[in-house]
């Protein structure tokens, strides 16, 4: 079932075009991420559908109900902005009942709502604490609190983490992933982090320069991305990439440094550019196994989860492999690389995957 | 290797300690031609003020100055038209704070929630020209707009029939006419501070209050109290002073006048020192105003202090 779709929408901020002509769904009980690079219309794309600006053409439906001119404050939806937006001047427990105040509950409501939310996040013990005194990552917290509590159609998240220290982050992260699987409620998550993105979504958005160039589940978009653009940004490191001039088409194959058989790609080898490899999808050896080729290690460092990054030339060819701890301490300067041929992806002349 | 360190750790807070005062005296260094400058032009003059205060000293007397202790104040606390004057200056300044500051935040917020109304910059314009006029300016203006024999008031009150008014020699209308060419003269000033009050609030948090669907109630005191009340409470604070001092618009309007229904203590102060040449009596009264001046400062800067100890 659909919750919030979007039709043609565009926006325009002067001579600057933040969305081009976005048609999106966001399915009912899942966490979607809007994902991307600054600037390319993440942030725009979640105010328009809080109401917080106008299209400056299309539609957007809550419930296949045109919403496109509902104010704010009829929507029923929930924020978290990326500064802590905390009401001053009052304790944490105002702070998450100021909204269900308005929502005409019982007493015995609002306490219990905001006993359980500030249980779910770990802040009971602030609960009648000055938010004044609190510490970025603590106030956050309330935010999210706030929204969770009111327990409204759709919350909203813009980059929630980023202006917050780094060990509250790592706190927030896990408090929010925890919330998202225990709430099943529609979510939208604006980031620029790709970890997050993948730890966090149901769906991921990858958008760029306005538009979106791919929605899919975080592995799908991760193992089979539809553009350059979506190999590249996804991944630490990103998607190698070889050029043309490292591509031999042969009639309906294509071969390359990086393999010893060409692979058969039928008539679609025409349009190959680019090839795409994954620096996990380079298996690397010490000694020679069928169907591998020989390579040379340029350098080699230790990388996040205590894997080894090799940078590795066939020639004048270089690419990125990453190899797990125990083989890259062995691995000498001479070495022996396969790639499955699933592991590779094609890329046409405008970095659409073939 | 821990003495080391020690004496190390020493050496460097001597020398940071030497630095702080090093730093600390060319901060004073840097003071001092605004001191100088304060000093002259301010300090000075008031003790001077004070001391006359404490003299018989009168401009057109051949007698020289002589102290004659606290006489000026005993004949200033006596004085039953200064203590007129003062009263209807404070009913003067309570009205022009109440309908300057409403009207005020009425337009501020006009303006703020319609940011991208079309001719609005002209219209800001054109809505703080009185605040830009010479105070002398505008109250001549307005004493010609409302002459009975040849203004525009009377002139459009003509054409529909009603009779001519004379406001500014009225007895029950001259003191209201002057707080009304005041307002007119003043409300953009405080429209101009709730502007920037309101500029001050952050947008997220407005945002969030809407997306929280917070009551607008709740919205203000919430919201944007905390973060507009000091230039509000600036702007209210600025025009609470100055209207205690208004002179220029009762002196060219009405010149106190009918009788003494506007005359407010400023112009009384002015008559006794360049009109009647009582230098002591009227530096008594001087000290008297900076006495107000200074206590509604207090009182305003108190009342925002026990705020935010009370938030803290």
């Amino acid at each position: 079932m659909n919750d919030i779709h979007l039709k043609n929408v565009s926006k325009h901020f002067g001579s600057l075009k933040a969305l081009n002509d976005i048609t999106f769904t966001i399915p009912k009980s899942s966490v979607t991420v809007l994902l991307g690079p600054s600037g390319c219309g993440k942030t725009t794309m979640m105010r328009i559908i809080a109401g917080l600006e106008e299209p400056t053409s299309g539609q957007v439906f809550f419930d296949d109900l045109e919403a496109t001119n509902v104010p704010t404050r009829r929507r029923n939806i929930g924020m978290v902005f990326q500064y802590p937006v905390i009401y001053k001047g009052t304790s944490v427990r105002r702070n998450l009942e100021l909204p269900l105040l308005s929502e005409k509950l019982s007493k015995d409501e609002i306490t219990k709502r905001v006993d359980e939310v500030a249980e779910l996040l770990g802040i009971t013990e602030h609960l009648k604490a000055q938010v004044d005194e609190l510490d970025n990552g603590t106030r956050q917290k309330i935010a999210v609190g706030r929204e969770v509590a009111r327990q409204p159609r759709i919350i909203l998240f813009d980059e929630p983490i980023t202006n917050i220290d780094i060990t509250a982050k790592l706190e927030l992260k896990r408090s929010l992933k925890e919330l998202f699987s225990r709430l099943k409620q529609t979510i939208i998550y604006v980031t620029h982090d790709q970890t997050e993105a993948m730890t966090l979504a149901d769906q991921i958005a990858l958008m760029k320069d306005g538009s979106i160039m791919q929605c899919d589940s975080p592995s799908e978009i991760y193992k089979n991305p539809k553009s350059e653009f979506a190999g590249w940004f996804l991944g630490n490191p990103g998607m190698n990439f070889v050029v043309d001039k490292f591509i031999n088409v042969k009639g309906n194959d294509i071969g390359s440094a990086l393999f010893s058989q060409s692979i058969p790609l039928g008539a679609k080898a025409a349009q190959v550019k680019t090839l795409g490899v994954r620096a996990e999808g380079i298996s690397v050896s010490n000694s020679q196994t069928p169907g591998s080729v020989s390579a040379r290690i340029l350098s080699k460092s230790l990388g996040t989860g205590g894997q080894y990054l090799l940078n590795l030339a066939y020639g004048d060819l270089t690419v990125k492999a990453r190899v797990p701890h125990y083989l890259g301490r062995q691995l000498e300067n001479n070495v022996w690389t396969t790639v499955a041929n699933e592991n590779v992806m094609f890329f046409d002349d405008a970095g659409n995957a073939v | 290797m821990g003495v080391k360190f020690a004496s190390k750790d020493k050496a460097i807070k001597a020398k940071s300690k030497s630095g702080q005062k090093g730093e600390k005296s060319f901060g004073w260094k840097l003071l001092i031609p605004v001191l100088a400058f304060f000093g002259f032009f301010n300090i000075v003059p008031t003790l001077w003020m004070l001391g006359l205060s404490f003299n018989d000293y009168k401009l057109i007397s051949s007698n020289a100055p002589h102290y004659v202790g606290l006489s000026n104040y005993q004949s200033f606390l006596a004085d039953q038209q200064v203590a007129h004057a003062v009263n209807r200056t404070f009913v003067f300044l309570a009205f022009a704070i109440i309908f300057q500051t409403t009207l005020g935040i009425l337009i501020g917020v006009l303006f703020w929630r319609n940011d991208k109304l079309r001719g609005r910059r002209l219209a800001l314009t054109l809505l703080f020209t009185p605040m830009v006029v010479t105070p002398v300016a505008s109250a001549l203006f307005w004493k010609l707009i409302l002459d009975p024999n040849f203004g525009v008031g009377n002139y459009f009150l003509q054409i529909f029939g009603i009779a001519k008014i004379d406001v500014l020699t009225s007895q029950s209308l001259a003191f209201p006419t002057l707080l009304v060419v005041d307002t007119w003269m003043w409300t953009p000033f405080m429209a101009l501070m709730t502007l920037a009050a309101l500029g001050s609030v952050p947008k997220a948090e407005l945002e969030a209050a809407s997306i929280d669907r917070l009551p607008l109630f709740t919205v203000i005191k919430t919201v944007v109290w905390p973060h507009a009340k000091f230039i509000l409470m600036l702007g209210i604070l600025l025009r609470s002073i100055d209207a205690f001092k208004t002179m220029d618009l009762s002196l060219i309007m009405t010149d106190g006048g009918p009788g003494d229904k506007t005359e407010l203590i400023a112009l009384s102060l002015y008559r006794y020192a360049f009109k009647s040449f009582n230098l002591g009596y009227s530096s008594a009264i001087s000290v008297f105003l900076l006495f107000i001046a200074i206590s509604l400062t207090s009182i305003y800067l108190y009342v925002l202090n026990l705020k935010s100890r009370k938030e803290a």
